[in-house]
């Protein structure tokens, strides 16, 4: 129960930082809304049904806002119409690479790892760039996001596949596997921007990752899938603790060492796929945010895990904020890796970091 | 087939095209403290391996209490047998209370939280193991000897019929080895049947019920401590000349090794 508990107030403590984020986030850009009205405007948001109309030929729901609280028009269709989703989303993608960069690093008990370990985002780049440069290769109905998707998935698949041999996955051999593979795949996105002539401008756009297109549509999509993912991870936690001390050890206190990585790699590769989907590759995050949580609450993954999703939202919306405030917007990845890596490197010399 | 804790019947072990162990049969009943000894590379590590289903047999059978070890899951032998290893990844700073409570996973359910009888098993094994003054302790900041009690207690936490020890006094000062071989006598008293491969021939015959001498995968001798070691098994086995006495204080047969020029003797 201690744990859990734990897991509980960190959790808590790190929604709130993440509600706080959101709130300055969305009262930044060319129009200034101070944090005390984009508060107003999302508690205005906030609806409860009140009936469900069943005679129509569509159910209909009526609801009511829970609150009624004066604002300005403009400022509402600004936080609500162009600032929200976007920040949404990055919450929701920062929050998925945070996750599986936690996975990934307790899986292959290596603080190399990061989600895209198994080739997910080289996979994702692959699909997006052929979809941009050549969409003919891509099947009639797939859209960039679809296409990067899929590329992610089938890339993961494959590493996997050529890492495993009468059902076993060695972890060294999935790492090198994972390495050739985005070597590889490097190959393919060099040739593909060679030839992209026009295309090439949105290609290394696409490729630095960032949340500019950010749709309500994208937001939906990825916050019904995000949970369910997250509910199997965190109900894998202990697992994960125990396989931290060597899968020989851990078979032999009760874990099913096999069965275990397959479905935290499977449950990762979607969760990663999904956020490199809707915001191009984004690096650092999912491998900094883990380890600097870790730093402060510890490697038992049952408080890491949530911990340092929700940490991982409040960077990359933070991140984001400082990439679209200035007059030119920058890709968000880079900031992340801009701000990201000195404060890492700072951690690491201050803390007598010699481990995971 | 006997429904002893732990019966090893006829079992071959292949590795990579060579037999690591070949027809060995032990069984270790309640109350049982089995040493595995032979020099290097004689199987003993391979045969504790097989007997928590980390390895398959290719001929013969292990059975737990009367079960075949190849029908049950990881999670129903980590409920029967607990192993404490040579040594094992403890870099993660967990505490020595959070690493020993590990042992209890398998008698957790996934969507389970310890209970009463978790948290007991943990106390026992720590206070066993003299290790309730360092429950708090990160496992990174102890010594090796320490580090070794912490995986004794988390098999002890893990509270098995069975237990199996692979060289645990081999990174251990004497003081320690005696120790860690004291806890482990006085749990196989309470009534855990205990296999352990260990190197040290004197330990292994004070402490150890029954002893199995292997070499090249097979039982070269078998029975007490005083029927196993004889200058004949030990040359057999471990191709070097060796003189057995008798241990004045401890009572138990003691091996001297002497160099190839005692040939002359």
């Amino acid at each position: 129960m201690r744990v859990w508990s734990e897991a509980l107030t960190w959790s808590i403590a790190l929604t709130a930082v993440l509600a706080t984020v959101i709130t300055v986030s969305a009262g930044i850009g060319p129009v200034w809304i101070p944090p005390d009205a984009v508060a107003k405007i999302l508690l205005n948001a906030v609806v409860l049904p009140t009936a469900v109309d069943l005679s129509g030929p569509s159910v209909e729901l009526s609801t009511q806002p829970l609150f009624r609280f004066q604002v300005a028009e403009l400022h509402r269709q600004i936080v609500l119409r162009v600032r929200l989703p976007r920040i949404l989303l990055g919450a929701v993608v920062g929050f998925s690479l945070a996750a599986a960069g936690t996975i990934m690093q307790g899986i292959f008990r290596n603080p190399m790892a990061d989600p895209s370990i198994i080739g997910v985002s080289s996979g994702a780049a692959v699909g997006a760039v052929a979809f941009l440069v050549v969409p003919a290769a891509i099947p009639f109905g797939i859209g960039l996001r679809g296409a990067a998707f899929l590329g992610a998935l089938v890339t993961a698949f494959a590493v996997y596949l050529i890492a495993t041999e009468d059902g076993r996955t060695p972890v060294a051999t999935l790492l090198l596997a994972g390495v050739a593979i985005q070597a590889f795949l490097g190959a393919v996105i060099g040739v593909l921007q060679l030839y992209s002539g026009e295309g090439l401008r949105a290609v290394v756009h696409w490729l630095m990752g960032h949340l500019g297109n950010a749709s309500w549509t994208d937001v939906t999509i990825t916050l019904l899938l995000v949970p369910v993912l997250f509910g199997i991870l965190l109900a894998y936690a202990r697992d994960l603790n125990v396989l931290l001390l060597g899968e020989e050890a851990a078979a032999g206190l009760g874990v099913e060492v096999e069965r275990t990585k397959r479905v935290l790699l499977a449950v990762s590769a979607v969760l990663t796929a999904a956020a490199v989907a809707v915001s191009g590759v984004i690096g650092f995050v999912g491998l900094i945010v883990p380890h600097m949580v870790r730093l402060v609450v510890g490697p038992d993954h049952r408080v890491l895990l949530p911990a340092a999703a929700l940490a991982g939202a409040s960077f990359l919306v933070a991140t984001d904020t400082v990439a679209r405030a200035g007059a030119t917007e920058i890709p968000v990845g880079i900031v992340t890796a801009a701000l990201g890596a000195p404060f890492f490197l700072y951690l690491l010399r201050s803390r007598e970091v010699h481990s995971l | 087939m006997s429904d002893a804790p732990l019966v090893v019947d006829d079992v071959s072990v292949t590795l990579g095209g060579h037999a690591v162990v070949s027809a060995v049969s032990v069984t270790a009943e309640s109350g049982d403290f089995v040493g595995l000894i032979g020099p290097n590379g004689a199987g003993k590590t391979t045969l504790l391996r097989a007997i928590r289903g980390g390895v398959t047999p290719t001929a013969g059978e292990i059975t737990l209490a009367g079960q075949s070890v190849a029908s049950l899951s990881a999670r129903e032998i980590g409920r029967r047998v607990a192993t404490v290893p040579q040594e094992t990844e403890l870099s993660f700073a967990f505490s020595v209370e959070e690493a020993v409570a590990m042992g209890r996973h398998a008698h957790i359910g996934r969507f389970g939280t310890a209970d009463e009888t978790d948290r007991k098993a943990v106390e026992r094994a720590l206070q066993r193991t003299s290790l309730t003054n360092l429950a708090d302790r990160p496992v990174t900041e102890l010594s090796g000897g320490e580090r070794q009690r912490v995986l004794l207690a988390r098999a002890l936490a893990q509270a098995t019929p069975v237990l199996l020890l692979d060289e645990p006094t081999a990174n251990l000062d004497i003081n320690h080895a005696i120790r860690t071989l004291e806890t482990v006598r006085s749990v196989v008293d309470d009534g855990t049947a205990a296999v352990a491969a260990i190197h040290d021939l004197d330990l292994a015959a004070r402490y150890c019920d029954r002893l199995v001498l292997l070499a090249e995968g097979s039982v070269v001798a078998a029975g007490s401590p005083d029927a196993v070691l004889t200058s004949e098994t030990i040359a057999a086995a471990f191709d070097a000349t060796a003189v057995v006495d008798r241990d004045e204080r401890t009572g138990a047969p003691r091996v001297t090794a002497l160099g190839d020029e005692s040939d002359d003797l």
